[in-house]
C-alpha cells in the first residue's frame, strides 16, 4: 500500500512540476531553465525538414558546400533556440491584483512582469481562457498584464495557470514557462433585470418621497472618485473647467437606512433568484448611497454604505453557499 | 505538441520585400547554369509579384487555376527542352521556377515560411554546379537574408522602426552559429559513396577525350583552365621528364585515333626503388582517367595528407590496364586526391598478349606516306635506325609546330607530311605512328599532358588544360619505348612548355606564356587560395575527416565518443552564448552596470535588494539602516530611477556621471 501511495506521490509531484496544475507559485517568480520548455514551432519543424533534405542531398552528392550551408543555417537554428530560451529566463512574474465582476462579466486581474536583464520582445501572457496579452519588455522595465477570465457561476473565480510564452527572434521556436498563482477574483451573483423596487426602509419612509428629499439639501463637493452616480456628479463645474466633482446631500445618504433580508424574499424563490434579487438591491441601495445592512442565513452585515460595504455585501452573496437553503 | 507561429495575419510590405530579396538571392546563382527562359521566368515572376499587392496578390481563381497550369506548363517546356525530366539538372530548373511561382501565390507569413525554406533548397542546387569560393560567397548573403526574412516573418517589423536593428540581431545570431556549422561541419559523418543512384546527366565532360583527330589536343590547348594540381614528398622531375600519362589510342581510321574498348589488367613497372611520391588533386572532368607520371610503381589510393599515416591501409581507387592508363571504376564528378608512385621511365615491359596485333593495323589511304615508311626501312638497317631516320627527317624537313594548322582533306597524312607541314603535336604524333606501323613496327598514340608550371606561392605544380600533348610509344623487342616526335620539332616544347614553343602571334593562353608579370604572379596567388579552398574545404571528405580526428588524438574513437564529444562541445558553446550575452547587455549599459555594483554591494553590507523592489524603495530601506548617507542614497535611488524610467535620453550622460558620482561618494564598505 504504503510504495503504491509513494509512486503515487511521485507521479503528482511530477504532473506538478510539469504542468504546474496546482497554484503553489509565490510571487515573485523569476522563471528559470527548469520552468522554461522549448520546442519547435510549425515553421521551425519544416526548417528542420529541409535541412534534414538538405543534408541527404549533399551527402548523396557529396557537396561539401552543402554541408556547410546546412551547417550554417543549422547554426542559426541553434543560436535562435538560445535567444528565444534568454528571451524568457530571468522574467519575474509577480501576482498583483485580482479583480471582481458579476455573472456574465470578466473577472480582472493583474500580474506583473519584471525584467532585470536586456531587452525582451514579444511576451505573450495568455490565461487557460481569454483572449492572450503581447507585451514587449524593455531593460529593466517592470509592466502589469491584465488578464480576464469570463464569470460563468457565482463564487470564486481562480486565474489559474498562465502561460508565459515567446517565439522571439526567428518564429523557430516556441518558449513557454506556466506559473500559477493562487489569485483568485470573485464573481457576483447577476443582478435581477429590471432592478425590483426596493423594500421599504428602516422608518417606513416611502421611497420615492425620501429620495426626493434627500436631494434638495446639498451639503458640498467632494472629489470625484470613478464609480459615482451620474446623477450626483457637479456638471456645472466639469462644465465650467473646474474639474470633476460629486454633490453631497445632507445625512448619510439618499435615504433611510434599508434592510436587506433574506428571510423576508418570497418564499417561491430559489437560492439563486433570491441572491439576484439581494444584488440587485444592493446595486440601487449604493447607487442611491442609502446606507443598508444584510441579513443571510449565518451572515449579518450591520448597516452601512459605500464601496466597502457594497463589497462586503455582494462578496457575501457570492459566497453563499450554493446547494443548502436555510 | 505544435504551436502556429504567428496569427494568420496578411503579409505586410515590409515582409513581401524581405521574402523577394531572399528568393532572388537564392535563384541568382543558378542563372548561368539554366536555359535563359527559365532563368527569366522565375525571376520574372517574383518581380512581377511586387507589383501586386502584398496581402491579395491574386483573386482566387488565378491563384487555383492558373498557378498549377503554369507550373505544368513549365515542367512540359523543361521536359521538351532537356529531352528529358527525371534527372537532376531538370529538377533543379523546375524547382527554380517553382520558388517563383510559389512566391507570387504567397499571401500569409505561413506561406513565406514554406517559400523561406523551399527557397532555402533552390540555393543549395547551385553547388551541384561549382563549389568554387564564389560560389560560397554568394551563398553568405542569401544566409543572412534567409535570417532576416524569418525575423521579418514572426513580426512585421513597424513602418517608423529602425531597420537596424533587426539586421544586427540576424547577424549576431548567424555568428554565434558559425561554431556550431564549424564543429557539424568537421565532425558529422561523411559517405564513402552516395546514398542511392543520382540519376546520370549528361554532364558536361572537359579535358582530354578517348579520341584524337587533327585540332582535338590544340583546342583544349588554349583553355587555361586546371586539369589537375599536384604535390610531390620530394623535388619534380625535370620538365622535360613530366610526361602525364592519359588515354592511348590504338585505333586509327585513317582520320581519327581512339582508344580500344577492351580493358585487361596490366602490371605495374617493376623499378619500385627508384620511384618518387606525389599526391595530384584532380579537378572533376566527368571521365575515368587518372593522370600519373610514366610510369606508375603502385597503384592510386586515396590521398591521406598526413605523412604519417600509414601507406597501404585504404583501399585503390583505380585499376592499371595493360596499356598503362589508371582507370577508376566510375566517372569523376567531384574533385579527387590520390596518391601515386610513379618511377621516371621512358619504357616499360610490354605484358599485353595481343599488344602486336593491335597495334599494327593501317587503314586504308595515305599511300605516300606508306611508300615514304617502306622505302625508308628499306634504306635503314633496323627498326632503330628506321626510328631515327624518321625524327631525324621531321627535324631537317621544314615542319613548323604551331597551333592553326591548315585544314587537311582527305589523305591527312600524306598532306601534313608532304605538303603543309605545319601542325600541333596530335599530327606529328599521329603521322609518326602511322609511319612506324607502315615499317611494321607496333606503336600506339599515348595522350595525357606533359609539363606542368610549380606555383611559387604553395610549392605545388598547376597542369593545365594547355599542357595537353600527344606523344608516341612504339614496341621494340618486348619493350614499349616513348618517342615524342614534337620534341624533334619544337624541343622547348617539352622543355619550356607552349608558351616557349609557339612562335609569335600564335594565340597562347595567358598563363602559357612565359613573361613574368605581376598579373601572372597575381593568377598564381589566386590559383594557390583556390587550391586551399578545394583541398580544405571543397575536398573535405571521409579521409580528410579521419585526418582531422587523427591531428585531434582521436583515432581509433569510438562513433559514441565522438558524440559525446560533440554534445559537450555544442553544450559549452551554448553556455558560452548565454553568458557573453548576460555580460554584454552588463556592459552596454552603464546604469545597470552601476546599480548592479552598488546592490551587490549593499547586499554584501547585509541589505539584498527584494526582486519586486523598486529603486526608491531600495534606498529608502538603506538610508534607514545606514542614516549617515542617506542624503547620498537618496539622490543615487533618484538618479536611477530617473535614467531608467525617465521619459528622455537627453540627459543621459549626465545622469549617469551623476550616479557614478554619489556612488564614489559612498563609504567604501557600501560599495564593495
Amino acid at each position: 500500500m504504503s510504495t503504491v501511495a509513494t509512486k503515487l506521490h511521485w507521479i503528482a509531484r511530477w504532473r506538478q512540476r510539469l504542468w504546474r496544475i496546482d497554484a503553489a507559485d509565490r510571487g515573485p517568480l523569476v522563471l528559470r531553465h527548469r520552468r522554461i520548455y522549448i520546442l519547435p514551432t510549425r515553421r521551425g519543424l519544416a526548417l528542420i525538414a529541409t535541412l534534414t533534405i538538405m543534408l541527404l542531398t549533399s551527402m548523396n552528392y557529396a557537396l561539401s558546400l552543402g554541408h556547410a550551408l546546412t551547417f550554417l543555417v543549422a547554426g542559426l537554428v541553434a543560436a535562435a533556440l538560445l535567444q528565444t530560451y534568454r528571451n524568457l529566463a530571468g522574467i519575474a512574474a509577480s501576482p498583483l491584483a485580482a479583480g471582481e465582476a458579476f455573472v456574465g462579466g470578466d473577472v480582472g486581474f493583474t500580474l506583473s512582469l519584471a525584467n532585470a536583464g536586456a531587452e525582451r520582445r514579444g511576451i505573450v501572457v495568455a490565461g487557460r481562457f481569454g483572449p492572450s496579452l503581447r507585451i514587449d519588455l524593455p531593460a529593466g522595465a517592470s509592466r502589469p498584464v491584465q488578464l480576464s477570465v469570463a464569470a460563468t457561476r457565482r463564487g470564486r473565480v481562480a486565474l489559474g495557470r498562465v502561460t508565459v510564452s515567446t517565439d522571439f527572434p526567428l518564429g523557430l521556436w516556441r518558449g513557454w514557462a506556466y506559473v500559477h498563482f493562487p489569485l483568485t477574483g470573485v464573481a457576483y451573483p447577476a443582478p435581477e433585470a429590471p432592478p425590483p423596487p426596493l423594500p421599504q426602509g428602516l422608518e417606513g419612509f416611502d421611497l420615492r418621497r425620501s429620495a426626493r428629499a434627500a436631494d434638495t439639501e446639498l451639503a458640498g463637493l467632494r472629489d470625484y472618485h470613478p464609480g459615482d452616480a451620474l446623477n450626483r456628479i457637479a456638471w456645472k463645474a466639469v462644465a465650467r473647467g473646474a474639474g470633476w466633482y460629486t454633490k453631497q446631500f445632507e445625512g448619510s445618504g439618499g435615504g433611510g437606512a434599508l434592510e436587506l433580508r433574506w428571510a423576508e424574499l418570497p418564499p417561491s424563490f430559489d437560492v439563486e433568484a433570491r441572491l439576484s434579487r439581494l444584488c440587485a438591491w444592493i446595486l440601487v441601495a449604493e447607487r442611491e448611497t442609502r446606507p443598508f445592512s444584510l441579513t443571510l442565513p449565518g451572515t449579518e452585515l450591520m448597516s452601512g454604505s459605500g464601496a466597502g460595504q457594497r463589497r462586503a455585501a455582494l462578496t457575501a452573496l457570492a459566497l453563499f453557499p450554493r446547494e443548502s437553503t436555510p | 505538441m505544435i504551436f502556429a507561429p504567428a496569427p494568420a495575419a496578411p503579409l505586410a510590405r515590409s515582409q513581401l520585400l524581405w521574402l523577394a530579396a531572399l528568393v532572388l538571392f537564392a535563384q541568382l546563382p543558378l542563372w548561368p547554369h539554366l536555359p535563359p527562359w527559365i532563368a527569366a521566368l522565375g525571376s520574372g515572376l517574383v518581380l512581377a509579384r511586387l507589383l501586386l499587392p502584398a496581402d491579395r496578390p491574386l483573386s482566387t481563381r488565378l491563384r487555383r487555376w492558373f498557378l498549377p497550369l503554369l507550373a505544368l506548363a513549365v515542367g512540359i517546356g523543361i521536359r521538351i527542352s532537356f529531352g528529358y525530366f527525371l534527372a537532376r539538372d531538370p529538377c533543379v530548373a523546375f524547382l527554380y521556377t517553382l520558388v517563383g511561382i510559389k512566391f507570387v501565390e504567397t499571401r500569409s507569413p505561413r506561406d513565406g515560411g514554406l517559400l523561406a525554406c523551399l527557397a532555402l533548397f533552390v540555393a543549395l542546387t547551385q553547388f551541384f554546379y561549382g563549389q568554387s569560393i564564389g560560389a560560397a560567397v554568394i551563398a553568405l548573403p542569401m544566409v543572412f537574408v534567409f535570417g532576416g526574412a524569418l525575423a521579418a516573418l514572426r513580426e512585421a517589423p513597424a513602418p517608423a522602426a529602425s531597420w537596424r536593428a533587426p539586421v544586427v540581431a540576424t547577424a549576431r545570431m548567424l555568428l554565434q552559429g558559425v561554431p556550431l556549422a564549424a564543429l557539424l561541419f568537421i565532425l558529422f559523418p561523411r559517405l564513402a559513396g552516395p546514398l542511392w543512384g543520382a540519376p546520370a546527366d549528361t554532364g558536361a565532360r572537359s579535358g582530354l577525350s578517348d579520341r584524337m583527330a587533327p585540332g582535338t589536343i590544340s583546342e583544349l590547348s588554349l583553355s587555361d583552365a586546371v586539369a589537375f594540381r599536384v604535390d610531390f614528398a620530394g623535388p619534380p622531375p625535370p620538365p622535360a621528364r613530366r610526361y602525364w600519362r592519359g588515354p592511348v589510342l590504338s585505333r586509327f581510321d585513317g582520320f581519327e585515333w581512339s582508344a580500344l574498348t577492351r580493358v585487361r589488367e596490366g602490371r605495374l613497372a617493376a623499378n619500385r626503388s627508384r620511384a618518387i611520391e606525389y599526391t595530384v588533386t584532380m579537378e572533376p572532368n566527368n571521365r575515368q582517367w587518372l593522370f600519373a607520371l610514366e610510369h606508375p610503381t603502385a597503384l592510386p589510393r586515396p590521398a591521406i595528407d598526413d605523412p604519417t599515416a600509414a601507406v597501404g591501409t585504404s583501399r585503390t581507387i583505380a585499376l592499371l590496364t595493360d596499356d598503362q592508363q589508371l582507370l577508376t571504376n566510375a566517372p569523376i564528378m567531384q574533385a579527387i586526391r590520390y596518391t601515386q608512385r610513379s618511377a621516371i621511365s621512358d619504357s616499360f615491359a610490354a605484358t599485353g598478349e595481343s599488344d602486336v596485333r593491335e597495334n599494327v593495323q593501317i587503314p586504308r589511304g595515305n599511300p605516300r606516306t606508306r611508300a615514304f615508311a617502306t622505302e625508308l626501312r628499306e634504306r635503314s638497317g633496323s627498326d632503330r635506325a628506321f626510328i631515327a631516320a624518321v625524327l631525324d627527317y621531321f627535324r631537317t624537313e621544314p615542319f613548323v609546330y604551331t597551333l592553326a594548322p591548315p585544314l587537311l582533306l582527305g589523305d591527312g597524312v600524306d598532306a601534313f607530311l608532304f605538303d603543309t607541314r605545319r601542325g600541333f603535336c596530335e599530327h606529328y604524333a599521329g603521322a609518326f605512328v602511322l609511319l612506324l606501323r607502315a615499317a611494321g613496327i607496333p606503336a600506339r598514340v599515348v595522350t595525357g599532358y606533359q609539363g606542368g608550371e610549380i606555383n611559387p606561392d604553395g610549392g605545388y605544380m598547376i597542369v593545365r588544360d594547355s599542357d595537353a600533348h600527344a606523344w608516341a610509344e612504339a614496341l621494340l623487342d618486348g619493350v614499349w619505348q616513348r618517342l615524342d616526335p614534337t620534341a624533334a620539332v619544337a624541343p622547348s616544347r617539352i622543355e619550356r612548355g607552349l608558351g616557349g614553343a609557339l612562335p609569335e602571334g600564335e594565340p597562347v593562353p595567358y598563363l602559357a606564356r612565359l613573361e613574368e608579370t605581376w598579373l601572372k604572379a597575381l593568377r598564381l596567388r589566386w590559383d594557390s587560395v583556390n587550391y586551399q579552398w578545394q583541398r580544405g574545404v571543397v575536398g573535405f571528405n571521409l579521409q580528410r575527416q579521419r585526418g582531422v580526428l587523427r591531428d585531434l588524438g582521436l583515432e581509433g574513437a569510438r562513433p559514441w565518443h565522438v558524440v559525446a564529444l560533440a554534445g559537450g562541445l555544442i553544450f559549452l558553446w551554448g553556455l558560452a552564448i548565454l553568458i557573453f550575452a548576460q555580460a554584454r547587455h552588463a556592459r552596454t549599459d552603464p546604469a545597470v552596470a552601476l546599480w548592479s555594483r552598488l546592490c551587490r554591494g549593499l547586499a554584501r553590507a547585509g541589505l539584498p535588494r527584494a526582486l519586486s523592489e523598486g529603486p526608491l524603495t531600495y534606498v529608502g530601506r538603506a538610508a534607514e539602516r545606514w542614516p549617515q548617507s542617506s542624503a547620498v542614497l537618496q539622490r543615487i535611488g533618484e538618479t536611477y530611477a530617473a535614467l531608467r524610467y525617465g521619459p528622455s535620453d537627453a540627459l543621459r550622460a549626465e545622469l549617469i556621471a551623476k550616479l557614478r558620482a554619489n556612488i564614489a561618494a559612498l563609504p567604501s564598505a557600501m560599495r564593495r
